[in-house]
């Protein structure tokens, strides 16, 4: 192909790219830093600005930005989005940096090669929100921009950027069209179109940490933590789900203790899964929290497992410690979906007393609670007699759930058994395990959730970062047993949840509060939509779509014949659009047809009609000359003009052409015309 | 459902019939240039008729304008005459210690201004501004003419000695230029039997008033033109531009001197429209069209009526309907 000098481009096309470039930013701007997003938005509307200017003014040459100038520019922003990050390759940075960069381009652009780039560039940052989410409302939010870009690329096809081009408003429609025609070929493909194993690439793993357990607790870390209503998973039962008090999601194991910070030791293999009768099996889909922790109801049963029916064999998604924490093989970056067996209960098999020895193990401090526990010890020897003493003098003393524990500096236990005593789980799991181990007793602080509410538009569970909870486990006549320090001060906190059981100054998330209202109903029905999404959309992958096609039974075909069906399907439904329009075009040929037919038969009857002759008044001519068929020409003429030059609705449409084709029925043939014509 | 007829009776055009009913009962014999006079008046354009004296140019203005209920001023154009003859002039009043404007005859609805190419240039040039604008400034102060304004200009095309012709640029403010002719026959003896044809100008009936006629000159511009119609006007245009084959070779006149600008074309479009409710069409045929065509077209092409419109119909003869 020969090289065309560049085509500069129109101010309806450099419009077009930029309505294409905000729908494209527009989704994306919560994700992004205020500023980032405030000077991406303000660059396009710059352009648009300068546009006006220069039409205004009716200039020849328009304003322009040096080449220079804008990457200066661009490499000023790279320097200040490193800054403001602290660190550059990664998503976020990335993203941003994108962003601004498409708004300078579009600053710049003036051939429609420029044009093209830019559209390309516009559509890559449509796709960036979905680094960041894939809820269904992201999706939505694409929407505008998908059509943008149909608008875009026919603008950009224009030839001559100066004639006047389609209106905007047709192009809008035709755009919002193509793509609604194309859905079905979309929403085919999806579920025939071969899926890869594994991904082509991934995306750099960001710095910022989100929000989700830590393997480390410190107290006021889980308070902080409840203070969030995101959604850490949401599980769906095949049974009915577990009573409230059995709802104890376990996450990270905290077995090591320095005086103030509770912390995980490295996960070791070898757990054994627990035995019993009160088996119950769930899916959960956990969102991601970048850590390797997957939550199980105590106890776990099986290892988590991708699919619902998977045999033995089927490929399972983490391992279990030997502390029974499930343990993902890599750090959850995507939802994440598994299927889970729990056996309800409170208590397993404890190890050998030798790896005991680390969950007893105390640091020299808090003293003042160590002399309690050691006076109270030799009240009690028996070990379970001791908990129960323990336990009551929690419930006895004036002991205060609260979301706004008052800091502790120094000895933190010490601090709030005897001073303070107002605190969050993490308070009383932390004192609880360090007045067992001063007497001797091996004890652990378990983290996780504990509780969750039931969808009832979705028949599912969710449990938020609000439920995020801690308690402990001891070993008492050579088992684990699980004792929760915080139901014995505030029970409510197990049967009713977070809300209601600290005080009501506290601030408690809005979604965490049961019943709110209707916000709580919207939030509710929203979510089940996002989370059927989710299971049906999002996570659709290639061991899903496998799945899928073994019951349609598609795998009994050899794959060439499937390849076949799947495109004999879309060449039908490409036959069906193209026929819906072939049929409507040949309306509109149909009457040129009609006409041309007419004006043959009238030339052979003696009349012809001479090019440049109007249908009215050629209609007319042919009355003066067959005044006995005066009403049908007259017709005729009415009916042609209208359907040529008028304005009329496809109704209209196919009724005129009947009237024409039955006026045209109404005359007899060229010769006897021709015999019967007047003067 | 039922179709529509292509010409609907449409109430505006039956009022607009009763119009030209009643000029044509003054104006003997001149159905279409009457037509067209009104076309151009509601497709809000500025109307010249090239004609020889004697033939009832200023009776047709008159009997418009009385058909109408507006409003009308005729100047008779002179060697002499000078802008404020015209446009009017500021007097001090010795009363009021003040310069009051005394409106010219320019501030009627309708106004004929006869034999234009006799005022010299400056006047000639002040007539078509305030044409074009629809205002006149002076002193410093910008008066709006009357809501609807409509200048029929008269030349006579025979006797040149001792007038300045209106330039091109300025020929082309008036929308139509016709020719009004000698009456046929039968016309001329019910002419010469009847006598005077002025008097009957006072058994005219108004039919309308200015606010309607703002109203008809509305519903005009609304009038549809579909694709294909302009399709067909492109190519007449591209023609008259000596684009397309044809269009040039054996006409009569010679090759047009030049083409047809796009405000031409843009008033085709009004004329035909206005043209289109006259026939009682909610939109526009090429008959339309082509009946204004010669009209419009005529006195840009070739610089007076006459020879623009032989020009006219051979241009319109060389384009086929799309």
């Amino acid at each position: 192909m020969a090289a065309s000098p560049p085509r500069p481009l129109g101010p309806a096309q450099i419009r077009a790219l930029g309505v294409l470039l905000v729908a494209a930013q527009l989704p994306l701007v919560v994700h992004l830093p205020v500023w980032v997003a405030a000077f991406g938005l303000f660059l396009a509307g710059l352009r648009f600005a300068l546009l006006r200017r220069d039409e205004r003014l009716a200039r020849l040459r328009p304003a322009r930005i040096p080449s220079w100038a804008l990457a200066l520019f661009a490499v000023a922003i790279a320097l200040a989005l490193r800054k403001s990050y602290g660190y550059f390759v990664g998503r976020d940075p990335c993203v941003a940096f994108l962003f601004v960069l498409a708004g300078i381009k579009f600053l710049e652009i003036r051939t429609t090669r420029d044009g093209t780039l830019l559209a390309c560039l516009a559509m890559f940052v449509a796709l960036t929100p979905f680094f960041y989410s894939q809820s269904l409302l992201g999706a939505l939010a694409m929407l505008p921009a998908i059509v943008a870009a149909g608008v875009a690329l026919e603008a950009l096809a224009v030839r001559d950027p100066g004639a006047a081009g389609p209106s905007i408003r047709a192009a809008w429609t035709r755009s919002a069209s193509l793509v609604a025609q194309g859905l079905p070929i979309a929403a085919g493909l999806f579920l025939v179109f071969p899926r890869l194993a594994t991904p082509l690439w991934g995306l750099p793993a960001d710095h910022a940490a989100r929000s989700g357990l830590s393997d480390r607790m410190a107290p006021g870390s889980i308070s902080e933590l409840s203070l969030s209503d995101a959604v850490a998973f949401r599980v769906s039962f095949d049974g009915p789900p577990p009573r409230p008090e059995d709802r104890y999601w376990r996450g990270p194991v905290l077995s090591l203790f320095n005086g103030r910070e509770w912390s995980a030791l490295p996960p070791r293999p070898g757990g054994s899964l627990a035995r019993g009768d009160r088996t119950i099996r769930y899916t959960v889909t956990l969102e991601p929290d970048d850590h390797r922790w997957l939550f199980a109801l105590d106890l776990p049963s099986s290892l988590p497992a991708i699919e619902a029916d998977s045999s033995v064999n089927a490929p399972k998604v983490g391992s279990l410690a030997r502390d029974l924490q499930l343990v993902a093989r890599a750090p959850v970056t995507q939802p994440l979906r598994y299927v889970q067996e729990s056996v309800l209960g409170d208590r397993h098999p404890a190890a050998s007393a030798g790896e005991l020895r680390i969950d007893a193990r105390m640091p020299p401090s808090n003293p003042r609670a160590v002399a309690f526990a050691q006076s109270l010890r030799s009240r009690y020897p028996n070990d379970r007699e001791y908990i129960g003493a323990v336990l009551r003098w929690f419930r006895d003393q004036p002991f205060h759930y609260t979301l706004q524990p008052p800091l502790l500096e120094d000895h933190p236990v010490d601090a709030f058994l005897f001073d303070t005593r107002r605190g969050f789980c993490e308070h009383f799991a932390s004192a609880f395990v360090v007045l067992l181990r001063a007497a001797g007793i091996p004890a652990r602080v378990v983290t996780g959730y504990q509780g969750g509410e039931i969808n009832p538009r979705g028949g599912y569970m969710i449990v938020r970062q609000s439920d995020a909870h801690a308690w402990a486990e001891a070993v008492v006549d050579g088992q684990w047993q699980r004792f929760d320090p915080t139901a014995v001060v505030a029970p409510s906190r197990i049967e009713r949840g977070l809300y209601g059981s600290v005080p009501a100054s506290d601030p408690v998330p809005l979604f965490a509060r049961g019943d709110t209202g209707w916000i709580n109903h919207v939030q509710l029905a929203l979510d089940a939509i996002n989370y059927r999404w989710r299971r049906n959309v999002i996570e659709f992958d290639h061991d899903r779509q496998r799945a899928l096609w073994r019951d349609w039974g598609v795998d009994r075909f050899p794959p060439w014949q499937a390849a076949m069906a799947v495109t004999a399907a879309v060449l039908a439904w490409a036959v069906a659009v193209f026929a819906t329009f072939a049929v409507r075009r040949r309306r509109g040929e149909r009457t040129a047809r009609l006409w041309s037919a007419l004006c043959r038969r009238l030339a052979r009857a003696g009349l012809p009609r001479p090019p440049w002759e109007g249908p009215i008044a050629y209609a007319g001519r042919a009355a003066q000359r067959w005044p006995q068929f005066a009403i049908a020409f007259d017709a005729i003429g009415s009916a042609y003009a209208m359907l040529r030059f008028g304005p009329v609705s496809e109704d209209e449409r196919s009724a005129l052409v009947a009237t024409l084709a039955r006026a045209i029925e109404v005359l007899p043939s060229p010769a006897s015309l021709r015999a019967t014509a007047h003067s | 459902m039922t179709v529509r007829s292509v010409s609907q009776s449409l109430p505006t055009s039956r009022r607009l019939a009763g119009v030209l009913q009643q000029v044509a009962q003054v104006v003997v014999g001149k159905h279409e240039p009457i037509r067209l006079a009104l076309a151009c008046l509601v497709a809000r354009g500025h109307l010249l008729i090239e004609d020889i004296p004697g033939v009832g140019k200023s009776t047709l203005a008159q009997a418009l304008a009385a058909v109408l209920g507006l409003p009308y001023a005729r100047i008779q154009f002179t060697s002499d005459l000078l802008p404020a003859d015209l446009l009017g002039v500021s007097i001090f009043d010795t009363q009021s210690s003040a310069f009051r404007f005394h409106p010219g005859p320019i501030f009627h609805s309708v106004v004929l201004a006869d034999e234009i190419n006799r005022a010299p240039p400056k006047t000639q040039s002040a007539l078509l501004e305030a044409m074009e604008e629809r205002q006149v400034s002076q002193d410093g102060e910008t008066r709006p003419l009357p809501d609807p304004f409509f200048v029929i200009a008269t030349q006579n095309p025979v006797e040149q000695i001792g007038t300045n012709p209106l330039p091109e640029s300025q020929l082309d403010r008036f929308m139509l230029a016709i020719e009004l002719g000698y009456p046929d026959a039968s016309a001329e003896r019910d002419l010469l039997a009847g006598g005077d044809r002025r008097r009957h100008l006072d058994t005219i009936v108004p039919q309308a008033d200015a606010p309607t006629l703002r109203e008809w000159q509305r519903e005009a511009a609304s009038v549809h033109v579909a694709p294909a119609l302009l399709d067909y006007l492109q190519a007449i245009l591209a023609a008259s531009r000596g684009h397309a084959a044809g269009a040039r070779g054996e006409q009569p006149g010679g090759t047009p001197r030049r083409g047809l600008s796009p405000r031409a074309g843009l008033m085709l479009v009004a004329a035909a429209r206005a043209y289109a409710l006259i026939e009682g069409r909610a939109m526009v045929v090429p008959e339309d069209l082509q009946a204004v065509f010669p009209a419009v077209a005529g006195h840009r092409l070739a610089g007076g009526a006459r020879a623009g419109a032989a020009l006219a119909q051979a241009l319109l003869r060389a384009v086929p309907l799309p």
